[in-house]
């Protein structure tokens, strides 16, 4: 099977600049063009694993990278990515390339995937059962995402919980972790070999980088799971940690809080959000440790039916 | 024109998808997508049982996009309720136009169909009467720069676009289908006076199918924003294919086209229509319509303008003169509604004056 | 608002809902919104599910149900009749 590291950085770099690579991530497939070289660099360091379509396919989006033309070109260069020539954002600095198309892409699967009730949240699986992590910026939800699947723990999203109506079977997707200030140098420490994008230092949020998914996540990128938890992280320094249980109807609201696409979905999102939060245990989590937090993790007992 | 877009071929002989190649339907789908017209194409090829046809990766993609058209019917209905209720003591019927009347009358032209305004049309004596019954059940205005007040009362042929305050839902009140400013007056009395009424709807009606083309065709030959002119132009071929099947649909056609002072309008409608999505028109309408036709030369250049402009916005519908057409037909367009002197004025102000307001959808 | 006033369940409401332990969530079949009730708003709707009803009648079987007291009952049952009109649940017949 083809991949982006059987490819070889030569034809990776070729049909980056031309054609396009077309980049399969679970049930997607993103065609993504850019010369600028922090993005065929990323691509092959964190994508590596990845299985790649022959070109002349179908690809369901299409993400341009490019430097800003003009006076941006040479003055505090700028990179701006389009969706099929659709430019839905503000260009922004140039060394912000890869971050901004991990963004594109999050943006095309949340504007457009609508067979899916899309929530803002993690999803990872161990033992046929899943957990999600709904949680807003700065709730440390990545940084336990990624600690989590490096502890046996699979990989299906760090970003976009996929919950499928007809069989309530959550979709990975298998990309990238992205990491935020602090938890970059946490996570370096807690996984020895990760394999990390350099961290791009003026960002919006600050210093960003990536964290490569697991092989094993990847290898699995076609395997649905049934959710089984629901779980909203909280992380304060020196909390003890702690899960207490929530009121499922609650339950229901907060994740509705944390969808995307919850209203677009009208009645069919009332029913597979419902049967998600029926079949899941829901908990608020507190944690500042990572070791006991993957402890209360690796105890979580399958819901009685 | 050389060869029409793909997503053209596939709305005028939907059979043949079934012999496009991944590649194809890659642009296919990004075609569509330009024009929000997903869903649409998704109920044609279920319409014609050609779902099975389309290879399984289109196909989750036009699973994506069959939630959106469910919700947005939805949503219009429960908008059109509490039209309806809002505006229950003024006495005044409300009168749907465009998108809103073709989902509520249950047309072929509202499946699928995808719009961010409701349009109604009440006669110009009781629009304040309807402004205020709005504003009272949470519409409140917009654009409150004094000169595009003006623009819109004045001039044209609408209050400013109305806006929900919680829902954030657009209404569009008209007075009539053109502006005042406009050289045609196509009398908002008799259109009124043919409305009607939508079966199972009490209070609610729509304009009679010959209006509803001609307002339709109006929409796209006087406007000066080409984006959504494809969809337009696709809506008018949905009117015409269903109410072509109506008793004595063709033969009035016409004859009431020149009643309303839209003889050249029907005309360049009929003529595009067929020649860009094949749509079914009889030799005899035709016949009839070529009367309305302009000098030669200027149709020879309308062709090439609206050949060009009335296609999708894609990239790759474009050719190297796309843009220029475009270009003339915008200045066409604001000509046709306004007279020289306010035009130049209005130019100005909107390019100069006015902060960039680019509607959502 | 009148004690004898009727009230109905909103023509297209088909109350899609789901409940754990005495709270509920509810999908408005008009507006596309979800809503948060408690058990006495479900009753409620429940009750007119079977057809329109009084406000009194209303109030009678909040008394019942949830033994309040008939000045409770007659408030609580006014509120929540107000809260579920203004979501496009329920209209009072006058209307």
């Amino acid at each position: 099977m083809l991949t982006v590291a059987s490819l070889g950085r030569a034809e990776l770099e070729r049909r980056l600049g031309g054609p396009g690579l077309d980049l399969r991530t679970g049930a997607f497939v993103s065609r993504i063009r850019s010369r600028i070289p922090q993005v065929a660099e990323n691509i092959s360091l964190l994508y590596a694993d990845n299985p790649l379509q022959e070109e002349g396919g179908f690809a369901d989006f299409h993400v341009r990278l490019r430097p800003s033309r003009g006076l941006r070109r040479w003055y505090r260069p700028q990179v701006e990515f389009d969706v099929d020539k659709l430019v839905p954002f503000e260009p922004l600095p140039l060394s912000n390339a890869f971050p901004m198309l991990e963004w594109a892409l999050n943006w095309c699967i949340s504007t457009r995937a609508h067979a899916y009730l899309m929530i803002h949240a993690a999803v990872i699986e161990k033992n046929g059962l899943a957990a999600i992590l709904p949680a807003p910026p700065g709730s440390g939800k990545s940084t336990l995402c990624a600690a989590l699947v490096h502890r046996g723990w699979r990989l299906l999203s760090d970003e976009l919980a996929l919950l499928r109506p007809a069989d309530g079977l959550l979709l990975p997707v298998a990309r990238p972790v992205s990491l935020k200030n602090r938890s970059i140098e946490v996570v370096r420490e807690f996984v020895p070999g990760a394999v990390l994008s350099r961290p791009v230092s003026d960002t919006a949020k600050g210093t960003v980088a990536h964290l490569k998914a697991p092989a094993a996540s990847v290898a699995r990128m076609h395997e649905p799971a049934l959710p089984a938890w629901v779980v909203f992280p909280k992380y304060a320094a020196d909390a003890p940690t702690t899960l207490e249980p929530i009121a499922r109807a609650r339950a229901f609201m907060r994740v509705a809080e944390n969808a995307f696409n919850y209203s677009h979905l009208g009645a069919a999102g009332f029913l597979a959000l419902s049967g998600a939060i029926a079949r899941c245990a829901s908990y608020d989590f507190r944690y500042s440790d990572l070791d006991e937090a993957i402890a209360v993790f690796d105890a979580l007992e399958r819901p009685p039916t | 024109m050389s060869r029409l877009p793909l997503l053209l071929l596939a709305l005028r002989d939907p059979g043949r998808v079934g012999a496009f190649t991944a590649a194809d339907w890659d642009l296919l789908m990004r075609q569509s997508a330009s024009m929000n017209l997903t869903p649409s194409l998704l109920a044609l090829l279920e319409e014609r049982g050609l779902l099975d046809r389309v290879p399984a990766p289109a196909r989750a993609q036009f699973e994506w996009a069959r939630p959106l058209a469910l919700r947005h019917g939805q949503a219009a209905r429960f908008e059109v309720a509490a039209i309806r209720t809002a505006l229950r003591p003024t006495g005044l019927p409300l009168v749907l136009l465009k998108g809103a009347a073709y989902t509520m009358a249950g047309l072929r032209a509202g499946r699928g169909r995808l719009y961010s305004d409701l349009d109604i049309l009440v006669p110009k004596a009781r629009l304040d009467d309807a402004e205020a019954a709005l504003m009272l059940h949470g519409w409140a205005a917009t654009h409150h720069d004094a000169y595009d007040q003006r623009y819109y009362r004045e001039w044209m042929h609408e209050l400013p676009p109305l806006q929900h305050v919680r829902r954030q839902s657009n209404i569009d009140v008209h007075h009539a289908i053109l502006p005042e400013t406009a050289p045609v007056r196509p009398d908002p009395a008799r259109l009124l006076a043919a409305a009607r009424p939508v079966a199972g709807e009490p209070g609610l009606a729509v304009l009679a199918p010959h209006d509803m083309v001609l307002h339709s065709a109006t929409h796209l030959f006087f406007e000066s924003e080409f984006d959504k002119a494809f969809r337009d132009l696709l809506d008018l071929h949905f009117l015409l294919s269903e109410f072509g099947a109506e008793a004595g649909f063709w033969e009035g056609l016409v004859p009431r086209a020149h009643e309303l002072q839209l003889g050249r309008t029907l005309f360049y409608a009929l003529r595009y229509a067929r020649r860009l999505l094949d749509t079914a028109v009889p030799q005899a309408v035709l016949d009839a319509a070529a009367v309305h036709a302009p000098p030669a030369p200027l149709l020879w250049l309308m062709d090439r303008l609206f050949e060009r402009a009335l296609l999708p916005p894609h990239a790759s519908c474009a050719d190297a003169f796309s843009g220029g057409a475009r270009f003339l037909l915008y200045l066409r367009g604001n000509w046709l509604r306004m007279p020289p002197l306010l035009l130049a004025r209005h130019l100005f102000h909107k390019a100069f004056l006015s902060p960039r307001d680019k509607p959502a959808t | 608002m009148s004690a004898g006033e009727t009230w109905r369940l909103r023509p297209g409401q088909t109350l899609q809902y789901r409940g754990w332990d005495e709270e509920y969530v509810l999908y408005n079949d008009l507006s596309g919104d979800t809503h948060l009730l408690g058990d006495a708003a479900i009753e409620v709707l429940l009750t007119l599910n079977k057809g329109p009803a009084s406000r009194q009648a209303l109030a009678a079987m909040l008394e019942t149900q949830f033994e309040l007291d008939t000045l409770e009952a007659d408030a609580e049952t006014a509120a929540l009749l107000q809260h579920l009109q203004r979501l496009y649940l329920v209209e009072s017949a006058a209307c």
